[in-house]
């Protein structure tokens, strides 16, 4: 759950009434950690382009390549357009009271700094006009999604469902809904694609177990639509519990959504099959912006974080990923990518179901004099690496966590690889 | 603009109305229990007299007075069960939505209420987004119902849901944030945007008789001037109903008036026509305005006089967005601004002071009058105002129905002008 919970509000307004700030001019983030970012992103770019200009140069048409290059440069204004934003909405939210304290420096002067929270506002206010104006622009090359009716569907279902899970992400940040309720939003928010979904819904069976089914293909039908929406329920919370370190969830989900872009641009490069390779680009034209908005997010948010993301982000990054998982097709290959999710939530399980006591924050303990996180027994991944590994810094766990992240996605690469023959 | 602004929140915070300034440090204004707050009851009696006017006729044209297929009537009576059922939905989350909206400090004092006792109530604010998330899943589900999976109705209306959504989320974030009158402006264009991207109709204009001479044509292709006037259908439609307000009442009221006008007129044309296209269109409008219209009165049911809840930014954007979206891809945009005629005069009326040539007061509100409880109109250019200078000082009440009334009677005269001119015009 998300561990940056302002305190109740009767006394934060009380003590807020002497300390808000007359003028909204007296908040200044500090600066965006711009060179990190950008590194990043540069490391990014090389595969990504090396793919998709050297390796795979005869497999990809010139239009498609350029209609992804289009997407590409749409993004990265969209990166800027987040960088320049976020301050100024950090002013506004800090005056609505949309804060929180950080929890893993009590005790310390940063510690009782307030920090803007839901700043996943901005990132998903900016995805979604970006993501729009790809598809504008992109309608006047060939390789684009307004052509072909089936696909214009699916990407307005997708843009509807990712909307409206930003609206209820923030509405939950707001409003402050409980707990049950949050649960549930990620079901509603699915809905239009559930509506929309038009593909196949039967699956492989792996050939091992074809003399047990009986069966090669299986069609599941409607069971197939509840697998979407417990994928969609399932994508949004996983994040939202594998968090509370400066910069854990918008880490995750740029790691995850590299590996992503990557094996879309390798299925593109390695298939023969248009409605296949449609199935892919559409998926990159929703990842790139998500990956660069994230970016531009990260840029405040990473350790020390200056401002704080909110469910809105996490329910918003998490539908995006949910969304072209299943409007791709390749909604296994991206729970293999979610594996420490998956771990995360598997271990937290006692805890959750209430079979172990599950505290309000399942954080680590902090301690100010030597600065070091110390694990707790709490039962998720943040806390078993702490006991595994020992102390450490709250941005070494975090940088630990992500190349955990990183590996798992490396592993899936190779698994899948070497799985192809076996499964199917 | 919305007129019931809370107060800025330095003030609001830092000045308690505690007589006593060394004691309690607790502001009494706190509200530390959640439930010691409750709005008052709904009005439902007046809501369901108006949802039974309404029904009867739109009923007596379905079944009766026109032959339409039983398929299309079966469609459209799931849509009216639906959306009654998102009616109940919305009554039923009004208050709850309440408690933590106020909890959240959204609320506005009523300042047409000023030096009366209920000019001290806070009135929780934004209820509108309660309003916009029923409807979106009531007209989700619908699409269930009612849509084929290769339907191709199913584009737009993706990319209606889309807009609305966004639309919604983007009003939300201006009535928690505030912010500045000319981004305000603008975000009714962003909005718009997933609908440039799906609009896949005809861009051409049919051009009146008489003016075919002179222009050349009998059609006009207007290609891409066709997607920025939609562009300016939307950001008008959405900002003339924010401009038209300032009473208990008025925004959710026109937009139940509005809507009404557009189902019936849907279910004429859909009467009237043998175009299976034409047809689909109004219908596809219909399994729009229904949920609208529905969830809209189960906000009035609260809203109407004298307030208990105020319906934000986030109402008047989201109403404006569907009713755009339904006249543009129903393509009957232009019965559309019919149907808004007193916004386009509100909007003109107000232009002198909207464009500064006027002097422009922060809301262009009638004077309170606490001893009477009487509005007078003051000299700003409304319809609000105009209509107290010409028939005199009334109640609040009064000037809302009288208002609505006028509403209706355009709508109707609009209805009148379309039958007349049909055989002139095209």
């Amino acid at each position: 759950m998300v561990v940056r919970r302002r305190q109740s509000i009767p006394d934060q307004t009380v003590r807020s009434s002497e300390l808000t700030p007359e003028k909204e001019g007296e908040l200044s983030l500090a600066a965006p950690k711009l060179g990190l970012v950008l590194s990043i992103l540069a490391m990014f770019l090389v595969p990504f382009f090396y793919f998709l200009f050297v390796r795979y140069r005869m497999e990809i048409e010139i239009h498609l390549r350029l209609s992804i290059l289009v997407c590409v440069a749409i993004s990265l204004c969209g990166f800027v357009a987040s960088a320049l934003l976020i301050p100024v909405a950090a002013r506004y939210l800090l005056r609505r009271n949309l804060f929180g304290h950080d929890l893993n420096k009590r005790g310390t002067p940063q510690g009782a700094t307030k920090v803007p929270e839901a700043l996943g506002i901005v990132t998903g206010i900016v995805f979604l006009v970006v993501a729009v104006s790809v598809q504008l622009a992109v309608s006047f090359l060939q390789y684009n999604l307004t052509a072909d009716s089936d696909w214009l569907v699916e990407y307005n279902a997708a843009l509807a469902c990712i909307c409206f899970m930003i609206l209820l992400g923030f509405v939950d940040d707001v409003l402050d809904v409980p707990w049950s309720v949050k649960l549930v939003l990620p079901l509603f928010a699915a809905l239009p694609l559930v509506m929309a979904y038009a593909g196949h819904t039967s699956i492989v069976i792996p050939k091992h177990l074809v003399p047990f089914v009986g069966q090669s293909v299986l069609d599941l039908g409607w069971i197939y639509k509840v697998y979407m929406i417990m994928l969609v329920v399932f994508c949004t919370n996983s994040i939202n519990i594998h968090a509370g370190i400066n910069g854990l969830e918008v880490g995750q989900t740029v790691v995850i959504s590299v590996a992503i872009l990557i094996f879309n641009l390798i299925q593109i490069g390695a298939s023969t099959d248009p409605d296949y390779k449609k199935a892919h680009v559409f998926s990159i034209y929703i990842m790139l912006p998500l990956l660069t908005t994230s970016l531009g997010l990260l840029a405040f948010n990473w350790y020390p974080s200056s401002i704080f993301v909110g469910d809105t982000y996490t329910y918003f990054a998490g539908m995006a990923m949910a969304v072209v998982g299943i409007l791709g097709h390749f909604s296994e290959t991206l729970l293999l990518f979610f594996l420490p999710q998956v771990l995360n939530f598997l271990y937290s399980c006692p805890q959750l179901f209430g079979i172990v006591p599950c505290p309000r924050h399942r954080l680590p303990r902090f301690d100010p004099q030597t600065g070091l996180l110390i694990g707790s027994s709490d039962m998720n991944l943040v806390n078993l690496f702490l006991r595994l590994f020992g102390q450490c810094t709250e941005k070494s766990l975090c940088i630990r966590l992500l190349i955990f992240q990183a590996f798992s996605c490396l592993l899936c690469f190779g698994l899948r690889s070497i799985l192809a023959g076996w499964y199917k | 603009m919305a007129v019931r602004r809370r107060p800025s929140i330095p003030n609001q915070t830092a000045a308690p109305p505690n007589p006593d300034p060394g004691g309690d440090p607790q502001p009494p204004n706190t509200a530390p229990s959640l439930d010691q707050f409750s709005l008052a009851p709904p009005k439902l009696g007046l809501i369901l007299s108006v949802l039974a006017l309404f029904l009867i006729p739109f009923f007596y044209l379905l079944f009766v007075h026109y032959q339409v297929e039983s398929d299309l009537r079966y469609y459209i009576s799931i849509c009216v069960a639906l959306s009654l059922v998102g009616f109940v939905f919305t009554v039923g989350l009004i208050p709850v939505a309440a408690r933590y909206l106020l909890r959240r400090n959204m609320f506005g004092y009523d300042i047409n209420k000023r030096g009366t006792p209920q000019g001290e109530v806070k009135v929780p604010e934004t209820l509108g987004i309660v309003t916009a998330i029923v409807f979106l899943v009531v007209a989700i589900v619908l699409q269930l119902c009612t849509l084929t999976a290769d339907s191709d109705w199913l584009v737009e209306y993706n990319a209606a849901l889309a807009c609305i959504c966004f639309m919604t989320l983007l009003g939300f974030d201006d009535d928690v944030l505030d912010v500045p009158w000319r981004v305000k402006l603008a975000l009714p264009f962003f909005a718009s945007l997933p609908l440039m991207m799906a609009y896949a109709g005809h861009t051409s204009i049919i051009i009146p008789k008489p003016l075919v001479p002179y222009v050349g044509l009998s059609v006009l292709d207007l290609g891409v001037i066709y997607k920025v006037y939609m562009i300016l259908l939307v950001i008008f439609c959405t900002n003339s109903i924010n401009i038209h307000a300032g009473l208990n009442g008025l925004e959710v009221g026109q937009t139940v008036v509005i809507s009404f006008a557009v189902l019936i007129h849907n279910l004429m044309q859909i009467g009237a026509s043998t175009d299976i296209d034409y047809k689909q269109a109004h219908a596809f409008s219909i399994y729009i305005m229904w949920p609208l219209l529905t969830t809209s009165l189960g906000l009035l049911a609260f809203n109407w006089y004298p307030s208990s809840v105020f319906v934000g930014d986030t109402y008047t954007y989201f109403a404006g967005m569907s009713l755009a979206v339904v006249g543009i891809l129903g393509h009957f945009s232009e019965t559309l601004l019919l149907f808004f005629l007193p916004q386009i005069l509100n909007f003109l009326y107000s232009c002198p002071q909207l464009f500064g040539f006027v002097h422009c007061p922060r809301h262009r509100l009638p004077r309170f009058d606490t001893q009477t409880g009487l509005l007078t109109g003051t000299n700003d250019m409304n319809l609000v105002n105009l209509f107290l200078r010409l028939f005199g000082r009334c109640t609040e009440k009064s000037l809302c129905i009288r208002l609505l009334i006028f509403q209706a009677l355009s709508c109707l005269m609009c209805f009148g002008l379309r039958y007349i001119l049909a055989g002139w015009y095209k």
